[in-house]
């Protein structure tokens, strides 16, 4: 469930980029053309002309929107003019523009720009688009100098200053809105590579399950085999010298060891994905308790999900099936807490049978040794009709389950 | 004597269970059942002292077979599964089940636990006990669920209203935020998981 979260919140991020990549194109587009309405300015071209190219403008930098919009959802395989009813209106839109503004200055390069700009956001193949955005700035390039030997030859030094400038920024417009889509096409890339990395992740996790069942069971199916054989040998008529039922009786109870054998290696290659955190455990508990009639509540501390659970899970399960399977009496109370450097969990009921949680002793006594091994302890309190178990682990225990988690594989195989 | 019902669809198993447990000195099987409503039936007319019911029946599972004879009759009920859900063992225990058995268990074990529970105790295997608290938590509301409950068979949005006394709207939140909390897409696919993992 976490990785679904994760890959939604990369979604997000993935689209946060998207109009990252879109404002950039924008701003560039925008910024152009408040240069060369200020040129214009500088021109002496009239207010009202100056007015309609600034909102032609502004029109011609908003059809880009859906250029990019097109270029998002495009088809790798597909050619430049595939949506072509959609890149139409945009790339009209860009003409007419260009043919006013051009005919209103007389430049050549800004009747140009708009078209050439518009042409870039084209889902071009690979190498085209390159070969493009050269042959766009050297376009360009030519018309600025058509221009400047036509029209700015004997313009004041300001506005041939600022000529300069604008051919600078018309010159970088293509190449700036490549490297944008460019920079797009990576992050693209990049997620689908974690997308098909997952997948493979899952595909060989799911592999390696089935390996190992069919290991488990091919093994164990063929041993309980070989005994179920020897044991109808040994009890068949036709061989008197091989007959020997006692020897037989010992084979069919190897069998049934065998088949307890392989249903417990299938359980804990079940379990293996299984376990959830202690907090969870215990209000699991809780929850059972109540089901099965008993007042129960819990206190664990808020950090308790970084307690040792492979320590402490089968003391908590431990003890609440006693306390389940004994009738639990009226109230039981359970707790996880840190105190000075150990964890302390705590089951305490009023049972009324002679067995509390401590149940009948033989499954806590296995319990104990393992809590004993990771350097704690298991107590057994009876006082007054109450009964009390207490497991201290270390706090350095917590390591535990990350070493078993990580062993554990290596030693199934 | 503990006279004992055995309910359990797969008849290899209970013909084999029903024959091992007749060997026991001290428990004779009066009936065997191949699905919940017919032990219903025969428990209400035997009124035998313990019933062993395998928890996956058609018809009416083991745990809805024991919590409608724990209305008409005394009779104690043991669960027998072969894949404890955990949700399961919560709803058994609710209902008054006094035993909950994975299939696994050998028959002189079932005998055992059938003398435990024919003596007034409960019994709870550790095996389906370590299930149910390794169990991921459902992360629904008691009301959540109700809504997922009221429309599992695939009633209206109207319907589920009117069913919990709920406004539209409000069985509308309800819905919207079972799916963003379960990560699906539609009402059915929650309806399916929370069966899956016995929620509902």
């Amino acid at each position: 469930m976490t990785d679904a979260i994760g890959a939604r919140r990369l979604n997000r991020g993935i689209t946060a980029t998207w109009w990252y990549t879109v404002s950039g194109v924008l701003v560039f587009q925008v910024m152009i053309l408040f240069i060369w309405l200020s040129i214009f300015a500088g021109m002496r071209v009239d207010p009202v002309t100056l007015t309609l190219i600034g909102v032609g403008g502004l029109i011609w930098c908003a059809a880009s929107v859906p250029l990019l919009l097109q270029y998002r959802h495009r088809d790798d395989s597909a050619g430049p003019v595939a949506g072509w009813r959609g890149i139409l209106i945009p790339l009209a839109v860009a003409i007419a523009f260009g043919v006013l503004s051009g005919l209103a200055s007389g430049l050549w390069l800004v009747g140009a720009i708009p078209l050439i700009q518009s042409l870039t956001l084209l889902n071009w193949p690979r190498g085209v688009r390159l070969r493009f955005v050269i042959a766009c700035v050297v376009v360009i390039a030519a018309l600025w100098f058509i221009d400047l030997r036509m029209t700015f030859d004997d313009a004041d030094a300001e506005v041939t200053s600022a000529w300069f400038l604008f051919g600078f920024f018309a010159a970088t417009l293509p190449l700036m809105t490549v490297m944008s889509l460019w920079w797009w096409d990576v992050l693209v890339t990049l997620d689908r590579a974690r997308a098909a990395e997952a997948r493979l992740g899952a595909t060989q996790e799911r592999l390696r399950v089935a390996t190992d069942v069919h290991d488990l069971q091919g093994h164990h199916l063929q041993v309980i085999a070989l005994q179920l054989e020897l044991a109808e040998r040994l009890l068949s008529p036709g061989g008197e010298k091989q007959r020997d039922p006692d020897a037989a009786l010992e084979q069919l109870r190897l069998a049934r060891t065998s088949v307890a054998e392989a249903r417990q290696g299938t359980r804990d290659l079940a379990m293996r994905f299984r376990g959830v955190p202690l907090p969870d455990e215990i209000a699991n508990a809780v929850d059972l308790l109540r089901a099965a009639g008993t007042t129960a509540d819990a206190t664990v501390s808020a950090d308790a999900a970084q307690a040792p659970s492979s320590v402490l899970g089968p003391v908590i399960r431990e003890t609440t099936t006693n306390v389940l399977r004994h009738g639990g009496g009226n109230r039981a109370r359970l707790s996880l807490h840190r105190a000075e450097g150990m964890w302390q969990y705590e089951i305490v009921n009023d049972a009324a049978s002679a067995n509390g949680a401590a149940g009948s002793g033989s499954g806590l006594d296995g319990i104990a040794r393992r809590v004993a091994e990771a350097g704690g302890e298991v107590r057994v309190e009876r006082d007054r009709g109450e009964f009390r178990v207490i497991a201290t682990v270390p706090d350095a225990a917590g390591a535990v389950p990350m070493q078993d988690a990580a062993a554990e594989p290596g030693s199934e195989r | 004597m503990i006279r004992v019902l055995l309910a359990d669809d797969e008849a290899m198993i209970r013909s084999a269970l029903a024959a091992l447990l007749r060997l026991e000195d001290d428990i004779d099987v009066v009936a065997e059942c191949s699905d919940g409503v017919q032990a219903v039936a025969m428990a209400e007319k035997l009124q035998p002292d313990i019933c062993l019911l395998d928890l996956e029946m058609p018809g009416l599972d083991g745990v809805e077979v024991a919590e409608r004879l724990s209305r008409t009759i005394t009779a104690r009920c043991v669960v027998v599964t072969r894949h404890a859900r955990p949700g399961v063992l919560r709803r058994a225990l609710a209902s008054g089940v006094a035993g909950f058995l994975p299939k696994s268990r050998g028959a002189g074990e079932v005998a055992e636990v059938i003398r435990r529970v024919a003596a007034g105790a409960r019994y709870v295997d550790p095996e389906v006990a370590a299930d149910a608290l390794s169990d991921e938590r459902c992360p629904l509301t008691d009301r959540e669920l109700d809504v997922l409950r009221a429309g599992r068979r695939g009633e209206t949005t109207g319907q589920i209203a009117k069913k919990l006394l709920l406004a539209p709207g409000t069985v509308r939140n309800h819905v919207s935020a079972i799916l963003s909390k379960l990560q699906v897409t539609t009402r059915q696919q929650a309806v399916l998981m929370a069966e899956e993992r016995g929620w509902i």
